[in-house]
């Protein structure tokens, strides 16, 4: 479903470019959860962005469906990522100024169009289904932090995405919350979504089907 | 809910910004509106007075010249075929055109010679309602005539005929009395006898003739070739032309007024603009986190760059309005207190303060530009990794 080939990325520095990702290869299947494990600076977050798209890599391809999406041009880009691919972040990332029902909506409020009905509905759906029921019109600043995050994993729902890209979702958690939230992903791939998570906790990764733990930039090695 | 709801929410959350950014673009909106009100109240004024100082146009039949020469020596050009017009129906015409309301007086004038004594001397018949608005710089000894056997004369002239006010004499074959002596002028007025239309066609045995009309226009609001153009169309057959000196000197004394104030308003959009153009980039410095999850759910840069610009156009619109209502208010007691209007005060538009509330929303969209391109440019990973 989604493969990548000798992903190399280096960032820039004083000292001159800075490698953080060297020779990565991963794929990922149909219905898969797979977990992306390793220490601070090991490459895992950067990693994840170049295989949600946000981030072009130095070197290697990232296959979707047959296509290199790294050379894709940007109005095809942002379609696939309205589309086909789904993030939930580490700090979730809701536009404060949005009701709960409103953030979720988000992916389907990029044009002069109204939203169509049934995603409104979806919305309402998806709400529900994370525990929101009755929160819908609550402004974030009046959620829980992790009320906050299925707010966003209700976001990253309602467009119906073929993969869920969650980084560190449990980083900003007490662990109650977390393993929460880690639960609601289960669930989720259990519904056959394919999920993957970078994540630093060894615990949290156990829930996946794979683990890919990164060291120095590369994998160390896939349990 | 749409792309527009994201700037709408965001400036119902963010109200007292909001509100700020509008009140100071306001101010250049009013600024603008209030000057723009004053300047073209002050400008027709101005143009009023102005007129005081002659006519700018002349209606005259076509003269017919042909040049004589024999031999290699020029003999100089023969005029003839000297028509006149009728005073009624010129007059007439030239009250009927389009643009009517700029024509601020009508002097229709006979032109000939009479005998006073055993001296001849130039008369030129006058309608003096009409020729007082045109000549406001006319100072007289004694009084304009309220009958038709009542004369000015020129200056210069009376002392030569030995005439004053109150005097009479013979002018041709009426009897006529001096109403006022000219103060000197320093032109042709100075050495004629002014006398009232109706008596000089019938010393002159034309009635209802007259060789020439002076017009008098107002050009601030419209080109003079406009006018010269409507009269034309009414006056076939008729050389009909802008006297371009008494014009151009005339609307430079109003476009300079005109774009002095335009440039102080100018000065002060720029400046709000730039007060715009600030807060929006250190908006799109404080929401880079909000720009990058966009990017994320797949908005693409024009998405962005139009959410900042929905912003602006939005602020621009709510403070033109402002400013269109504030400006006619502005403006209007700036009027009343240089006491420029005379009897005409800005009146409010709401066709001109939708113009303006929709001018400004470009002008801030415009303003906003830069920095909704800018928030386009972000890099969605390192936005997002950055916070």
């Amino acid at each position: 479903m989604l493969e990548a080939r000798n992903i190399a990325k280096s960032y820039a520095s004083a000292e001159g470019p800075a490698p953080v990702l060297h020779d990565v290869s991963l794929t990922l299947e149909q219905g898969e959860f797979l977990a992306v494990v390793g220490r601070s600076g090991s490459g895992k977050s950067t990693l994840l962005n170049i295989l949600c798209t946000l981030l072009a890599p130095d070197q290697g391809q990232v296959l979707y469906a047959g296509r290199d999406v790294t050379r894709l041009p940007e109005a095809e880009l942002a379609a696939l990522r309205r589309r086909d691919f789904a993030v939930v972040f580490q700090m979730h990332h809701l536009l404060p100024y949005l009701t709960a029902l409103e953030n979720v909506l988000l992916p389907f409020m990029t044009g002069l169009a109204p939203a169509p009905r049934d995603a409104v509905e979806r919305a309402r759906r998806c709400l529900d289904r994370v525990g929101l029921a009755g929160k819908h019109r609550r402004l974030p600043g009046r959620l829980s932090g992790g009320e906050q995050q299925r707010v966003a994993i209700a976001r990253a729902l309602v467009k119906e995405a073929a993969i869920l890209f969650a980084d560190e979702p449990t980083g900003s958690l007490d662990p109650a919350t977390g393993r929460e939230i880690v639960g609601l992903l289960q669930d989720l791939n259990a519904d056959g979504l394919s999920v993957v998570m970078v994540t630093h906790d060894l615990g949290y990764a156990s829930c996946a089907h794979r683990v890919l733990r990164m060291e120095n930039g590369a994998p160390a090695c896939a349990a | 809910m749409n792309l527009l709801t994201i700037p709408l929410r965001c400036a119902r959350r963010k109200w007292p910004r909001f509100v700020l950014l509008t009140l100071v673009f306001a101010l250049g909106a009013t600024s603008m509106v209030a000057l723009w009100h004053v300047s073209r109240v002050v400008g027709d004024s101005l143009e009023r007075k102005l007129t005081a100082f002659g006519a700018n146009i002349l209606v005259a039949p076509k003269a017919e010249t042909l040049a004589v020469s024999y031999g290699g020596v020029s003999l100089g050009n023969l005029l003839y075929e000297v028509r006149h017009l009728d005073e009624a129906a010129t007059v007439a015409a030239i009250r009927s055109i389009a643009l009517s309301a700029n024509v601020a007086a009508v002097a229709p004038k006979l032109v000939g010679a009479a005998t006073v004594g055993s001296e001849q001397v130039p008369v030129v018949g006058v309608r003096f309602d009409q020729e007082q608005t045109i000549k406001k710089y006319w100072r007289i000894k004694g009084l304009f005539p309220t009958r038709e056997n009542e004369v000015v004369l020129g200056s210069t002239l009376a002392a030569r005929l030995g005439l004053d006010f109150g005097s009479s004499f013979r002018l041709g074959g009426e009897e006529a009395s001096v109403a006022g002596v000219l103060a000197p002028t320093g032109g042709d007025d100075d050495t004629v006898i002014l006398a009232d239309l109706g008596l000089a066609q019938r010393l002159f045995r034309l009635p209802g003739k007259v060789n020439f009309v002076e017009v008098s226009a107002l050009c601030s609001g419209c080109p003079i070739e406009d006018i010269v153009a409507q009269i034309g169309g009414k006056l076939p057959g008729l050389e009909v032309k802008a006297l371009r000196s008494v014009v151009e000197g005339r609307m430079a004394s109003v476009h300079f007024v005109q774009h002095l104030t335009l440039a102080v308003a100018l000065v002060i959009l720029v400046s709000a603009c730039a007060v715009v153009g600030f807060s929006m980039l250190s908006a799109v410095n404080e929401r880079k986190a909000e720009i990058g999850l966009l990017r994320s759910l797949g908005y693409s840069r024009a998405g962005v760059f139009a959410i900042f610009c929905c912003e602006a156009l939005l602020l621009g619109a709510a403070a033109g309005a402002i400013g269109a209502l504030a400006g006619w208010g502005v403006g209007r007691e700036v009027v009343l207190l240089l006491d420029a209007a005379g009897e005409v005060l800005p009146a409010f538009s709401l066709p001109e303060a939708l113009a303006v509330s929709l001018g400004m929303a470009l002008v801030a969209a415009l303003a906003a530009a830069y920095p909704a391109a800018k928030a386009a440019r972000i890099d969605p990973s390192a936005a997002l990794v950055s916070l």
